[in-house]
């Protein structure tokens, strides 16, 4: 059976393209994806059954006693951390947050290690973006900072920007003019008309620099800025104060730098100046798939978009204090809950060191690194292959996704609202 | 009046303590006292043993001592608008928050967020402190706003960020953009640091270290002696930060 227009549930693009032929609970072809989404849907590594640490091996239990079990575990804990979440769809999500304040947990999501900077800015001077269609049918000019989409989101540059036409823009590979702005030359600096090659840990110095050229303060700048010559910095900045409608996009290396929101602050208020001679946008490059929808669903619950405390009841915000990677590297909490995520892959060392010597449950349909760090881990169906739901592309816009066959795995919302009933229960 | 407060040994550690309750005002009119551990609420002498000494009648005649394992007790002070705390050991996240007046007197390290948004009073902390001292919290566009800040050790990234009045000290050296987003106040680093002032609108700010990966944006204006720790410096003045229309200053040593 072939399905069309499915949702790809890898990465923030949420392509919604996709024909997807499927064989019973298989899934045998996918036409229009990326290598990320042929792999994500033909992949083939489930648990199979929910399993327990017993000494140095594993045993299957049931998924009643692997959620009873985690269920005590969590009730014994005095700082309990839910993390994950960005690979779950938005009613599960809710749910987790529910949980979070039941338990006077602290509830995270995976923005602590991509754009959660992102957010810390935008809290400070606004976001002054729009959506990915807006770029496709208007920008004449990209700029892709610290970002290699054509390795990390290999369909963004023919979905919306360089090899995509739009209708304002008919001949997209001519007419759009396309900045990048990196430490090292990448696949998408290739395709650039202009790639500006700034020292690590510099790009808040050309930020500023370029701030200061479209305020007409040339003659302040020296002959180099962090690697970047002057000529090329005022060449970059009379292409984007020419432009018709620019766009930003920035990754990682920009959040997670030196500097961190600091970056991307003033990549926004230079966006903010170039408002004053051009129409430009900036936009996070959300990696994870749902991430922004954890953002959005934690902040209509809580009022915060990651990093809710809620030991006290009431929810607190403090990055850098009550983010998980802080927090184990502290070694604060004495339970985790991980749900649609990897830290063992992703965060440091000695996060990782804290899992394994606290009670860590892992809810996620795959063995992964974080198998390893675990008491116990229930597979659940994966969202957008046998589970439905709604998630978030990476500029805000909710998609529902969809189910292509019914499997033997219940869902995240399945299993987390039974722990959310056994934990209301127990506190009465 | 002097309050001892010496930790009990906890099964747990490294889970916080948060005790905005510590100040001196409420030793003298409170004897319910209660403390976060973790996600439940305590008593203090649940997790202390509390020795108190002498009468007093007013707050700034309070004095109290913290000892033990304190580094992972946080908001100390919070809130502070008389008296005296010291604390023999480290301390956690947020002392001082918001303290408007008194003194508090660390011996060993400060956690993050030292003294933030601070409003009168001093802290001086004979150890190093952690990144945000003197600064303000997430999203807010005033961080220190009055009072003093010394720091005997160093001091991480971010110190003084959004500082808005008050003098804060840095004897030793700063992390990564001290000064950020200041728009008042006065900073000093004694030593090191990197990129200081970014987007400053005001306030001023000298360094009599070496000032890292310096940003392009300041203007030369001139030099001019300053004296510090007893001597008299010569340092270059620069205005900024352009790129944000600022009118800073920012002194470092010729």
């Amino acid at each position: 059976m072939k399905v069309e227009d499915v949702v790809c549930p890898f990465c923030g693009c949420l392509c919604d393209d996709l024909v997807v032929e499927v064989e019973g609970t298989r899934v045998v072809n996918v036409e229009n994806g990326c290598t990320l989404a042929n792999e994500k849907f033909m992949g083939d590594h489930r648990l199979k059954a929910p399993i327990r640490r017993a000494g140095n091996a594993w045993e299957e239990i049931s998924y009643d006693e692997a959620i009873e079990e985690t269920a005590a575990i969590l009730l014994d804990a005095d700082r309990p951390l839910l993390y994950g979440w960005s690979g779950t769809f938005g009613e599960a999500q809710s749910v987790g947050v529910h949980l979070a304040e039941l338990l006077g947990a602290v509830i995270d999501n995976t923005s602590t290690v991509c754009h959660g900077p992102s957010i810390m800015a935008i809290q400070e001077v606004g976001h002054p973006g729009c959506t990915l269609g807006q770029v496709k049918n208007r920008a004449d000019v990209v700029v892709y900072w610290a970002a290699n989409p054509i390795e990390a989101h290999p369909r963004h540059m023919s979905r919306y920007t360089t090899f995509c036409d739009g209708f304002f823009v008919k001949s997209a590979f001519r007419e759009r003019k396309v900045i990048v702005v990196d430490v090292r030359e990448t696949e998408s600096s290739q395709v650039a008309d202009e790639f500006v090659k700034v020292n690590p840990g510099g790009d808040y110095a050309v930020l500023s620099a370029l701030r200061a050229i479209v305020r007409g303060k040339r003659d302040l700048i020296p002959a180099t800025v962090e690697g970047v010559s002057r000529e090329q910095l005022f060449r970059v900045a009379d292409l984007c104060m020419s432009a018709k409608f620019g766009a930003i996009f920035f990754g990682v290396g920009l959040t997670m730098a030196q500097g961190k929101y600091k970056n991307i602050r003033n990549a926004i208020e230079l966006t903010e100046e170039l408002n004053r001679h051009t129409k430009f946008t900036i936009s996070p490059m959300r990696g994870h798939w749902n991430v922004y929808g954890s953002n959005e669903v934690f902040t209509w619950i809580t009022g915060y978009p990651y990093a809710v405390d809620f030991a006290r009841g009431i929810a607190f915000y403090n990055p850098g204090e009550t983010t998980s990677v802080d927090i184990l590297r502290r070694g604060e909490c004495d339970a985790c809950l991980v749900v649609a995520s990897d830290p063992g892959a992703h965060f440091p060392r000695a996060c990782a060191e804290h899992l394994a010597r606290i009670p860590t449950v892992q809810i996620d349909p795959h063995v992964n690194a974080t198998t390893h760090l675990s008491r116990i881990q229930i597979p659940v169906a994966v969202t957008g292959i046998d589970a439905e739901g709604t998630a978030y592309r990476m500029d805000g816009v909710p998609i529902r996704t969809r189910r292509l066959f019914y499997g033997n795995y219940p869902d995240d919302l399945d299993v987390l609202e039974k722990l959310y009933r056994i934990i209301r229960e127990a506190r009465g | 009046m002097r309050v001892v407060l010496k930790t009990r040994p906890r099964e747990k550690p490294r889970i916080p303590i948060e005790a905005e309750e510590i100040i001196p005002q409420n030793f003298l009119r409170k004897d319910d006292i209660t403390v976060y551990y973790g996600n439940k609420e305590r008593s203090l002498e649940d997790l202390f043993f509390v020795t108190i000494e002498g009468p007093a009648v007013s707050p700034d005649q309070v004095e109290v001592v913290l000892t033990g394992e304190t580094g992972m007790i946080k908001r100390v002070g919070e809130y502070m608008n008389a008296g005296r705390i010291i604390i023999e050991g480290d301390i956690g996240m947020h002392c001082g928050n918001f303290m408007s007046a008194g003194e508090i007197v660390i011996r060993g390290n400060a956690d993050a967020w030292l003294g933030r948004e601070m409003r009168g009073g001093r802290i001086l902390c004979e150890g190093n402190a952690g990144h945000y001292c003197a600064a303000g919290y997430r999203g807010e566009k005033r961080g220190m706003r009055g009072g003093t800040v010394e720091v005997k050790g160093n001091a991480g990234d971010f110190t003084a960020e959004y500082l808005s009045g008050g003098e804060v000290i840095i004897h030793g050296n700063c992390g990564d953009l001290p000064g950020v987003e200041m728009r008042g106040g006065t900073l000093v680093v004694g030593g090191d640091c990197a990129r200081p002032c970014g987007n400053m609108t005001g306030g001023t700010c000298m360094v009599f270290g070496k000032a890292r990966q310096f940003l392009p944006t300041f203007r030369s204006n001139g030099s001019q002696e300053v004296e510090y720790a007893g001597k008299r410096y010569r340092m270059n003045t620069f205005r900024g930060d352009v790129a944000n229309r600022g009118k800073g200053t920012l002194m470092v040593r010729a």
